[in-house]
């Protein structure tokens, strides 16, 4: 359960003018939900993002995961809520060039205080289809197969919710169908989905739309004609 | 990436494994020759004589008479040994000729410089008061005039003078220069003075001292005690000159110190240099892996890991640069010592200096460009 209270986030520019990213923000979001988060560019859905997944503070509000008040949560205590409990799917996949696939799956682990597990890493690329790649290098890999690499880290610590931004941003429509395919598997097996997109096509499989202009929240609305596992039960 | 600092470290091994193998060794000569380090040499002349002292080329001041004077009225002098020595002095055994340094020594020399013989016997008081042609053989020469068989009883000839082998000394190997100590034949002084050589002067005085912590008093009464006895006048110099071979030795010593000094400032320099590249590196480092650095950060790491990990790879690079420098000069230094052929002394303490130095390096020089990796905001990292 993650819930906003009020939240603003307010950045002061290079040039030292004030741009108030998000107004006044207030949202719940249970477990399990799947929520596409839309808006243009510029609208604060990056900087909402950035808050719910620990790698920021509100200026003003409450943002509480479970209970736990992240606002006043010391910088290390958020890291490590975020190696346990958030998995991150980035535009630009954020591979680490040095490391092969499978390496790179099984880099949260370190951070999250766990053993290293390659057989758990080697499964996961398994379940996005990777398996035959784990020893190659992220430069040998075509952009939906990194996300999916991406994908596989994002699960490695089995947090309850998974953070993507834009996954699909970078990749061709068959990729990216495959990477909203995963997405949905996730969901369906639980875990609370985020995503931020602009594509009103692919926000259609989410249950539910938080849509934000100029930082404000615009729009709340469930989803009825959704495509996720969910909708099928519901019709 | 280390450059600076391979050829930094690189050049302070070579010039510590250098200089402290020079220094032995030289150490190591001057106690062949002198044996001990409590003396005061006097060597008749004001100024230093170039080279080996001999009868040909010293000034006849310095007299026997100065010796005993020295002994007896000194008390802070142990004892006395006078010498008169010559170079290139032919010896003849049976049909076998060498040439060789002949030295007329008093007992009182043997006993300072520990002589022992390894045949036969030394020379003795007796030998001294009878001016007896009795000679003792240094090992060179022994081996040259009578290959493997004992000399003890056997007669040579000094100069066509007749002498009669007592024994042979143990050998000393190299003196400083690396010239041999054992082409030398001693006999008695009075024996020399009166009957090879008809001087009546020494080429050296060599004092042993009763205290070696008041060298410098016992070289100022020496020398108030030889202007007396050598009626100087008050402006005038010195006819003889004093020196300590602990003076001698630092002053050899120093010589090539101030080489390797030079060597070990530049090598500091470099190393300087080198410490300044890895945080030129490490801090493009950082900025090329902003990106990396974000996506850490969003899988968890704290800014303390990241800290860490930065830290960890400058060390890395400044202790394998810094092995590899070790490596690099001590076979440098192995190469140019064997060129001289001295036994190179590879100090332990040193490399382990240079390891530490190069950690600290590489601590130091990583600690500010991993501090600002842990500081870059992951946000803004992960945007770009």
């Amino acid at each position: 359960m993650i819930s906003l209270r009020h939240v603003s986030k307010t950045y002061e520019r290079a040039d030292g003018a004030r741009v108030d990213a998000l107004k006044d923000v207030s949202l719940d979001i249970d477990q399990g939900e799947f929520v596409a988060l839309r808006g243009v560019s510029g609208s604060g859905k990056s900087s909402l993002l950035n808050i719910i997944g620990c790698l920021d503070r509100p200026t003003v509000g409450s943002v509480r995961l479970d209970g736990l008040e992240l606002a006043r949560c010391p910088d290390q205590d958020l890291s490590h809520i975020r190696a346990r409990a958030i998995g991150f799917i980035f535009q630009s996949f954020h591979l680490l060039p040095r490391l092969t696939a499978v390496e790179n799956v099984e880099l949260p682990l370190l951070y999250a205080g766990r053993r290293a597990d390659r057989g758990k890493a080697f499964a996961l690329l398994n379940r996005v289809g990777l398996a035959h790649r784990a020893g190659h290098f992220p430069t040998e890999l075509s952009g939906g197969e990194q996300q999916r690499v991406a994908v596989a880290r994002a699960l490695i610590n089995e947090p309850p919710t998974i953070l993507a931004d834009e996954p699909t941003g970078n990749l061709d429509s068959a990729a990216g169908g495959e990477v909203m395919q995963l997405l949905k598997g996730l969901h369906s097996e639980g875990r609370t989905i985020l995503l931020v997109t602009h594509d009103d096509v692919l926000a259609r499989i989410a249950l539910r739309h938080v849509a934000l202009a100029n930082g404000c929240l615009v729009g709340l609305s469930t989803n009825s004609t959704a495509l996720g596992p969910d909708a099928a039960a519901r019709t | 990436m280390t450059v600076g600092l391979v050829v930094g470290i690189g050049v302070l091994t070579a010039a510590n494994f250098v200089g402290e193998s020079t220094r032995r060794e030289t150490v190591k000569q001057m106690k062949n020759m002198l044996r001990s380090f409590d003396t005061v040499m006097i060597r008749p002349g004001a100024s230093r004589t170039r080279g080996m002292v001999s009868l040909t080329n010293v000034p006849p001041t310095l007299k026997f008479e100065d010796a005993t004077a020295i002994a007896t009225q000194l008390p802070e002098i142990a004892r006395v040994a006078p010498l008169q020595n010559a170079f290139d002095i032919d010896v003849k055994a049976g049909d076998r000729t060498d040439t060789t340094a002949v030295f007329g020594v008093s007992t009182s020399w043997l006993s300072i410089q520990g002589d022992e013989a390894v045949y036969g016997r030394l020379l003795t008081d007796e030998d001294m008061a009878s001016r007896a042609r009795v000679a003792v053989l240094g090992a060179d020469v022994a081996k040259e005039l009578f290959a493997d068989e004992s000399p003890v009883g056997r007669p040579i000839q000094l100069a066509s003078v007749p002498f009669t082998v007592i024994g042979t000394l143990a050998t000393r190997g190299a003196g400083p220069g690396g010239a041999s100590l054992d082409d030398i034949i001693l006999i008695p002084l009075t024996t020399a003075a009166t009957r090879l050589f008809n001087r009546d002067y020494l080429t050296m005085l060599v004092a042993q001292l009763r205290d070696p912590e008041h060298t410098d008093a016992a070289v100022a009464d020496i020398t108030a005690l030889l202007r007396q006895r050598h009626h100087l006048a008050p402006q005038a110099l010195d006819d003889f000159t004093l020196s300590s071979p602990k003076a001698v030795a630092t002053r050899v010593t120093e010589a090539t110190s101030t080489l390797v000094r030079l060597v070990w400032g530049s090598g500091l320099l470099v190393t300087a240099i080198g410490a300044a590249m890895v945080i030129g590196i490490m801090l493009i480092s950082v900025g090329e892996r902003r990106s990396e650095i974000g996506l850490r950060r969003a899988i968890g790491a704290t800014r303390a890991d990241i800290l860490v990990q930065f830290l960890l790879e400058s060390l890395w690079a400044s202790v394998g640069g810094a092995a590899l420098g070790i490596f690099l000069g001590a076979t440098l230094a192995l190469a140019l010592m064997s060129l001289q052929h001295t036994p190179t002394v590879l100090s332990g303490p040193f490399v382990g200096l240079a390891v530490t130095a190069a950690i600290g390096v590489g601590i130091l020089a990583g600690l500010y460009p991993a501090w600002k990796a842990a500081h870059i905001d992951p946000v803004a990292a992960l945007r770009a």
